[in-house]
């Protein structure tokens, strides 16, 4: 609450500030300060420390596992596995336009999404409908042991292909 | 309550006539109730504050304890083991306590409703708007009940074995009769007790049974409900 | 000090302006008239009275047990809306999460500590503002009505503390909810229908759980707070609280 005026008589000088006006601040001052102390222990509360959710980086077999000029789909993982003789690379099966999963349709060699009608080549690329970027391509290395590690938290433009 | 009033007190039977609890004013003063009238003040800010301040004090209070004082969890529950003992929460255990000695319908179920039912009603009953003492008629009449009723209290305790219930009942009907028999005392222990009016004899004695049935509950009773003492 | 002067200025200035003005609008509560204002145009504080007797206000008076029982049901809601955050009501899911709001979660054990206490603490707090209440005369003509409704709070606090009591789903909780559930089985008559539809089936189970997570976390806090706008209402409509004669 805001105080009275200074008592009449003292010159008002430019910063003065009331007794009352003084501690209702400072005290308002402590208050905020506990509700920001609050609010940061409720936010590092409500942020979870650990996530039962799949992993995002997972082995996909050999690299011979997927004969050459091929597009193998990963159901789990949502990822498409794509060979040529150029190399490999991995696709996310994810649309770009509202996230529908799309199906890879080997008569037209497009992979099509059933929800608004968007094609992709192989490579990602929009060929048709409403999808406004390329599907994403996921990063892919070779492993110690041969296999290949698809890291979906990693994405990486289309030129880089994994020489197999 | 002592001072000369300017109404009467009365109660009537006919209640187009002579509403309850109502007060007759005599005449020449105003028909107008003046209540109570004390200083006063504004809600914003005293109320505010002072209520601001029990708040914050609450807080730090609950806050300091909740950093050292740790929630239990024990094991997964496992409906093919029950532990030994098996307590209620404690605001239960006197109920638990209560059940050793009678049978469940009684102490589970009867008494109970009727606790609950005896508080919901207490404002109901012909209260005593003139807080007069318990033994302020000093009637011979309402001492001979007040012991047929401690002696019926007794005798039934007694053949449930329910000594828990009995040495409180026992311990505040003592007291209780305490000021019968020596009014006329100076000491401020035995005046107190003099001027305490009987639903308030009622109720401390209802306080100090639950108490003590559940304190005995909670610090007294170890595997299979048998007496431990709590510092073996 | 300088620094104190300038946010004194900048504030005052943030108080002149238009958005705040007409956020708060009657002014700063400085007159009576602005601070009765205060109290009677506020959609919160309207349930108090405007003023209020001097005697009640102290300590003494009714140690502010009233206050400190609801306070303690403001914690227990902000508490536990944000335990609910991790818990879910399901037979394994349940202690599994207990344990993970222990050792996992950032604050969880500090969060759980402070809504187990606040929940022990309310109970004793309001068995003791009825008795206090009821030596202080608090319940006499014309307060029997809100006695009656402050019954109805402490069965609702000991239901809430009750169903609270089964959701960390350990042996405390399950054996202390069989015993309870059992009890009321001796209802005659209605004892065993009651008990099936408390559990939702014969054992204390799944369903079990879940319809004691609903009592506690919507039912029952839903009619603690219409009982206390209640309770609160009908002191203020009734003169305000009542302070002992002799008291002084």
């Amino acid at each position: 609450m805001p105080g009275e005026p200074n008592p009449p008589g003292k010159p008002e000088a430019k910063n003065a500030v009331s007794r009352r006006d003084f501690l209702n601040e400072i005290a308002g001052g402590a208050l905020a300060i506990a509700g920001i102390g609050a609010v940061v222990v409720t936010v590092k509360y409500a942020s979870p420390n650990v996530l039962f959710e799949p992993p995002t980086t997972f082995r996909a077999g050999s690299p011979d596992d997927y004969p050459v000029n091929s597009v193998t789909y990963l159901q789990d993982q949502q990822v498409y596995i794509v060979r040529t003789d150029k190399g490999m690379w991995a696709l996310s099966a994810v649309c770009t336009h509202l996230g529908c999963i799309t199906q890879w349709k080997p008569e037209s060699s497009q992979i099509a999404c059933p929800c608004h009608g968007s094609k992709f080549a192989r490579s990602g690329i929009v060929e048709a409908g409403p999808a406004p970027r390329p599907l994403r391509h996921f990063a892919v290395t070779l492993g110690e042991d041969g296999a290949l590690v698809v890291d979906k938290l990693e994405v990486v433009k289309e030129t880089e292909i994994l020489k197999v | 309550m002592t001072e000369k009033r300017s109404y009467e007190v009365g109660l009537g039977s006919d209640a187009l006539r002579q509403p309850r609890r109502i007060v007759f004013i005599t005449r020449k003063t105003s028909a107008k109730v003046k209540g109570e009238v004390g200083a006063q003040l504004m809600s914003f800010p005293h109320v505010i504050l002072r209520e601001s301040i029990a708040f914050q004090v609450l807080t730090i209070a609950l806050v300091v304890l909740a950093l050292f004082w740790d929630a239990p969890l024990e094991q997964l529950a496992n409906p093919l083991l029950t532990p030994n003992p098996a307590k209620a929460p404690w605001y239960f255990l006197g109920l638990q306590e209560l059940l050793h000695y009678f049978p469940p319908v009684l102490a589970g179920v009867l008494l109970p409703t009727l606790v609950v039912l005896a508080l919901v009603v207490i404002p109901y009953f012909d209260v005593n708007i003139e807080g007069a003492p318990l033994w302020a008629h000093r009637s011979r009449r309402r001492l001979q009940i007040y012991l047929g009723v401690l002696a019926v209290l007794f005798v039934l305790l007694a053949i449930y074995d329910a000594w828990t219930v009995l040495v409180p009942t026992v311990l505040v009907g003592a007291l209780a009769l305490i000021p019968y028999f020596s009014p006329t005392s100076n000491s401020r222990f035995q005046k107190l007790l003099g001027s305490r009016t009987l639903p308030w004899w009622v109720m401390t004695w209802f306080i100090a049974v639950a108490l003590t049935l559940t304190a005995v509950g909670t610090f007294f009773r170890g595997p299979g409900w048998s007496w431990v003492w709590p510092w073996s | 000090m300088a620094t104190i002067g300038w946010t004194h200025q900048r504030l005052e200035q943030l108080r002149q302006t238009r958005a705040w003005r007409s956020i708060f609008r009657r002014g700063p509560a400085r007159t009576n008239r602005t601070r009765s204002l205060a109290v009677f145009g506020n959609l919160g504080l309207h349930v108090l009275p405007v003023k209020v007797r001097e005697k009640s206000l102290s300590v003494r008076a009714t140690y502010y047990l009233g206050s400190i029982s609801f306070f303690l049901f403001v914690v227990l809601t902000v508490t536990g809306i944000l335990l609910m955050f991790y818990y879910h009501p399901a037979v394994p899911d349940a202690y599994r999460d207990m344990k993970d709001l222990i050792y996992v979660v950032s604050n969880g054990v500090f969060l759980r500590n402070l809504h187990r206490l606040a929940a022990q603490a309310m109970v004793v707090a309001v068995f003791w503002h009825m008795f206090h209440v009821f030596y202080r005369s608090g319940y006499k003509p014309p307060h029997e009505f809100n006695w009656v409704i402050g019954i109805g709070l402490l069965m609702v606090t000991l239901f809430l503390s009750y169903t609270g009591y089964l959701l960390p789903w350990d042996q405390l909780a399950f054996w202390a909810i069989t015993v309870g559930t059992n009890i009321i089985s001796y209802v005659p008559v209605l004892g065993r229908p009651i008990r099936f539809l408390l559990l939702g089936g014969h054992i204390i189970g799944q369903n079990a759980l879940l319809r004691f997570y609903v009592l506690h976390c919507v039912i029952l806090p839903l009619a603690a707070v219409v009982l206390i706008a209640v309770h609160f209402w009908r002191i203020q409509k009734d003169g305000g609280l009542t302070v002992r004669d002799d008291h002084d």
